[in-house]
């Protein structure tokens, strides 16, 4: 079968606009996906675009076909795979330069139009933020424009198009937005598939070496929000535990996937007492499985998570979504109270022959103790009251990293404490590890949450002791009490409007991040936490009682039912021929009342002469109609006219 | 129209059987249901049907397919989107029948064709509403318009070809309005049934004999005595028409070359009588005369018709000719069962 490759300039008036619609879904996406993909959707529009300018014929079935395999090809091997969001959008960019290259008619690029409406679904798979939206509405909007464009009339202008298109959304906003509030949402996945979301998520190590990394990172970016059921607790207990580090090589800190299991139920590896804090917290995606939550929690709502061997909170998948999720946390616990043996001795291992000073050190200090608190306080003693500096930049370290640290540079950041504070520990004998996670927070007062940033990132250690279980002690509190006691906030924004080269109060800049940040919040609560429990939460709200997927449904197909109904009528209302002047409707009463309709041509006096004779009304009434009909119609129509025809129509009787 | 059917076929189609028979269905029923219409209609809402296209089907098939990845991931502001593409589904269907409601459509005449070419039926559409009609198109059994728009306050006239066969009349029993506005998700459409009907003139002979001689030697008309040419009317410019008798006065008021005729010595006329043609068939003889008549016309000539119970008496020009053609179009027809 041979198809013709000819053009006739025929798609100049369409193809520019369904170029756009692709350009605008497929803007998301070019930072994720590689470079010859973005290059070889452009080229393709552009070339095609300049066929049909020159009534060009398309290129050859065999060079398409060659073209297509390429870039397949190219897509698999830089993917290795073709499912997922990442390929996916990649294949759907490629598809639709291929398609470019072979659409001939105007009806060819609903194809385009779909694979443009796939790639906005795809860019908000990968991310979700407030611009979304706008986003997602622009792109909407240039597709039924560009979709209009196909059949519309050459003659017809763009805005035209556009200003149907807006129409028609606008029509269809009220009935999405009921669907959106009432459509049953579901809690677990019916698959799963990765979502490329590409690297540029802060977070966590998983390992830690203090002396490798020269610097930390004070990023401003949001690690989780959290909402208190009532007041938050004091700065001091803010710690908020991620993952537990019980490894260490000598220089690196690890912790084994086995740590990562699942471990006993809460009530058997702790034991809480006091008042508990009840909170929410919702937590950006960190593509890691640590969920963060405060020392100690007890209580958690989240599908698919689990407590680990060491009281921290493990996610089965790497969160990729934004998630919330309730806990109860007491701060008054025991954990682990009884340790058994075998893994005492492997919190207490050190690698043989590294650190040697700090062992040493360790062994005449515990000597000097009368028992282990005793040992404890004086080494953190030595970090408060001997010249141990706490620094953001401190040396690299080289051999036997702990041995450098204490007795050389003496400056370092939580990591280096807490690495320090725990090799001293087992090199006494006590058990001990290292949990990586965040401490302090702020509160927003525009929305009454505390952001919890990634530069509250925080290092401490948790030793265990006889009877009171695994005990946190933050050696960097003893270096630098402020770093704990006040959270960073404050310090964070200062200098920041000089930096910029205003002379606005850096308060002011602080305060219009606090107020971004409460949008944000509000947004990511009500908008893209829209689950289960949030919709659940509204239905009650609404008044619906006991909500379940059945009674939503059905307020959902009749909203949208009575919704349509309504715009319906508005449609026809518009399609309304205009009113009648006053004259035609009395007239056109008079006729109703003859019981007679006119024919097509037939005068207002012929017509009378018929209603008279086939009507059997009296002719003296209708001639009177007739005559002041005329009167009003060719004469003057002042209301004196009006009037007497108005009389005229009300005298006649059946 | 093609196109997108190979790559979106609509369920609707793909069956042809079941498809015509439906569609037969629907259009009996529309015309017991409406009755004869008049001959300027206004569409009302319950007239009009509507039924997805197959890019309907694939737009409905792609939306459940999103809404499944939507609840998949629990994405919200994928459900924004799939919600919004199917409300505009929703409102589209509703758009492309409200885009019809309201229309005008009147039979706006139609020219006498020859048996055997296409009657050319002129229908206005007219739209009365402050909104434009978009993307309508009229159909018949035999052809279609092009896709139109409808201005407001603006009527469009439209011709739907009907081929015909024999002579007398043809009428347009049934066409149809369409409009796949605004998404072509879905066609909406109305069936019209106008008693409209048009003339067809019999078929002229191709090998026509030879007509009888001209009776002007019989005196039929007499010279006048002082030799000169009276004045005796107007008709269409032939070729071979003396430029001496082009009404040039006409030609510049109404752009219509027109020769001016006039009753003298060179006109002859000449009778044609029905029994007189050399032929057995009546439609033979119908097709011989409209030739013998044609071809008069073209000259100066007079000419009468005789067919049995009807006398045409000799003259000349457009509406001589039509009236001639008329009557041979009709010929043994019942003008009332028509």
């Amino acid at each position: 079968m041979k198809r013709p490759r000819g053009t006739d300039g025929s798609l100049l008036h369409s193809l520019p606009w369904s170029v756009a619609a692709l350009a605008v879904s497929f803007a998301p996406h070019i930072p994720f996906v590689p470079v010859w993909i973005t290059i070889i959707m452009f080229a393709s529009a552009a070339w095609r675009y300049a066929i049909e300018r020159r009534r060009a014929n398309l290129p050859h079935p065999v060079m398409r076909a060659i073209l297509a395999l390429a870039c397949f090809l190219g897509v698999f091997f830089t993917y290795d795979t073709i499912s997922g969001v990442g390929p996916g959008s990649a294949l759907l960019a490629v598809m639709a330069a291929m398609k470019f290259l072979e659409t001939r008619r105007r009806r060819d690029q609903f194809v385009l139009l779909f694979i443009a409406i796939f790639l906005t679904m795809s860019a908000l798979l990968r991310e979700q933020y407030l611009w979304s939206l706008p986003f997602l509405i622009a792109s909407l909007l240039l597709i039924l424009t560009a979709w209009l464009r196909m059949s519309a009339d050459d003659s017809a202008g763009i805005r035209q198009s556009a200003a149907t298109g807006s129409r028609l959304l606008l029509y269809a906003a009220p009935v999405a937005i009921a669907m959106w509030i009432f459509f049953p949402r579901i809690a677990t996945p019916f698959w799963s598939v990765p979502i490329d979301t590409g690297s540029a998520i802060s977070g966590l190590d998983d390992r830690m070496s203090p002396g490798d990394i020269s610097s930390m990172s004070l990023s401003n970016a949001v690690a989780f929000r959290v909402y208190f059921d009532d007041e938050p607790p004091p700065q001091k207990d803010l710690y908020w535990r991620g993952l537990v580090l019980s490894d260490f090589s000598g220089r690196t800190w690890s912790a084994r996937d086995w740590d990562n299991g699942i471990g006993d139920p809460p009530d058997e590896q702790l034991a809480v007492y006091g008042e508990p804090y009840y909170y929410q917290v919702t937590m950006e995606p960190t593509r890691q499985q640590w969920l963060f939550a405060l020392d100690m929690p007890y209580h958690w709502e989240l599908n698919n998570s689990f407590m680990g061997r060491q009281q921290q909170l493990v996610s089965e998948h790497p969160v990729d979504q934004r998630i919330a999720y309730e806990v109860v946390s007491f701060p008054q616990y025991r954990a682990d109270v009884d340790l058994r043996p075998m893994w005492r001795t492997r919190y207490e291992s050190l690698p043989s022959g590294s650190n040697p000073r700090t062992v040493a050190l360790a062994e005449e200090m515990y000597s000097q103790s009368e028992n282990e608190l005793a040992y404890i306080r004086s080494v953190l003693r030595k970090f408060s009251e001997e010249s141990f500096f706490y620094t953001l930049k401190p040396p690299a370290l080289g051999r036997n990293p702990v041995d450098q640290f204490l007795f050389d540079t003496r400056q370092g950041f939580c990591e280096h404490y807490a690495s320090a504070f725990a090799v001293m520990m087992r090199a006494a004998g006590i058990p001990s590890r290292v949990v990586l996670g965040y401490q302090g927070g702020e509160i927003n007062p525009r929305g009454d949450y505390m952001i919890v940033r990634q530069a509250d990132a925080h290092a401490w250690t948790e030793v265990w002791l006889e009877g009171l279980g695994w005990r946190r002690f933050d050696p960097t509190a003893a270096v630098a009490p402020e770093r704990v006691d006040s959270g960073r906030a404050g310090a964070m924004f200062d200098g920041l409007g000089e930096a910029w080269g205003m002379s606005a109060p850096s308060e002011f800049v602080y305060d219009l991040s606090l107020t971004w940040d409460s949008i944000n919040a509000k947004w990511n609560e009500w908008v893209l936490g829209y689950g289960p429990e949030n919709q659940e939460r509204f239905m009650e709200w609404l008044g619906m009682d006991d909500p379940n997927w059945r009674k939503m449904m059905f307020t959902l197909i009749g909203l949208v039912a009575a919704i349509v109904f309504l715009l319906s009528l508005l449609m026809i209302w518009r399609n309304l021929p205009p009113r009648r002047d006053a004259a035609s409707r009395l007239y056109r009463r008079f006729v109703r009342r003859t019981g007679l309709e006119p024919k097509t041509g037939e005068t207002p006096e012929a017509f009378a002469t018929r209603a008279a004779n086939d009507g059997g009304l009296d002719a003296n009434a209708v001639a009177a109609v007739t005559s002041a009909y005329l009167a009003v119609r060719y004469g003057p129509a002042d209301d004196e006219g009006l009037a007497a025809l108005e009389s005229a129509v009300s005298a006649v009787r059946r | 129209m093609s196109s997108t059917r190979w790559i979106f076929p609509n369920p609707l189609r793909s069956l042809p059987r079941l498809n015509q028979r439906v569609g037969r269905r629907i259009r009996s029923y529309a015309f017991k249901r409406q009755g004869k219409d008049g001959d300027v209609t206004t569409l009302k809402p319950g007239r009009i049907y509507i039924l997805p296209t197959g890019v309907g089907f694939i737009f409905a098939l792609m939306t459940f397919v999103m809404l499944l990845g939507s609840m998949n991931y629990n994405n919200n502001l994928s459900f924004v989107l799939t919600f919004l593409l199917i409300s505009v589904g929703l409102i589209s269907m509703h758009q492309c029948q409200r885009n019809m409601v309201g229309l005008e459509l009147g039979f706006a005449g139609t020219e006498p064709v020859f048996s055997g070419q296409k009657a050319q039926f002129r229908i206005a559409v007219g739209n009365r509403s402050k909104t434009t009609r978009f993307r309508i198109r009229l159909t018949s059994d035999s052809g279609s318009s092009p896709v139109f728009d409808v201005p407001p306050g603006e009527s469009r006239v439209m011709t739907l070809p009907v081929p015909t066969e024999t002579r007398g009349w043809v009428s347009l029993d049934r066409f149809g309005v369409h409009t796949l506005f605004p998404f072509e998700m879905f066609r909406a459409w109305a069936w019209m049934h106008m008693d409209i009907r048009g003339l067809v003139y019999p078929k002229p002979a191709e090998h026509a004999p030879e007509p009888p001689a001209s009776q002007a030697a019989l005196g039929h008309r007499q010279h006048d005595a002082r030799g000169e040419e009276d004045f005796a009317g107007f008709r269409k410019f032939h070729p071979g028409d003396s430029p001496r008798n082009v009404a040039w006065k006409a030609y510049a008021r109404n752009d219509q070359l027109l020769s001016k005729q006039f009753a003298g010595a060179d006109m002859s006329s000449q009778w044609f009588d029905f029994d007189d043609v050399p032929a057995l068939d009546v439609e033979e003889r119908l097709s011989i005369l409209t030739r013998w008549i044609i071809d008069a016309d073209r000259t100066l000539e007079d000419y009468g018709l005789k067919l049995p119970g009807l006398e045409i008496p000799p003259s000349h020009g457009e509406a001589h000719r039509h009236a001639c053609l008329e009557a041979l179009a009709l010929y043994g027809i019942d003008n009332e069962a028509a």
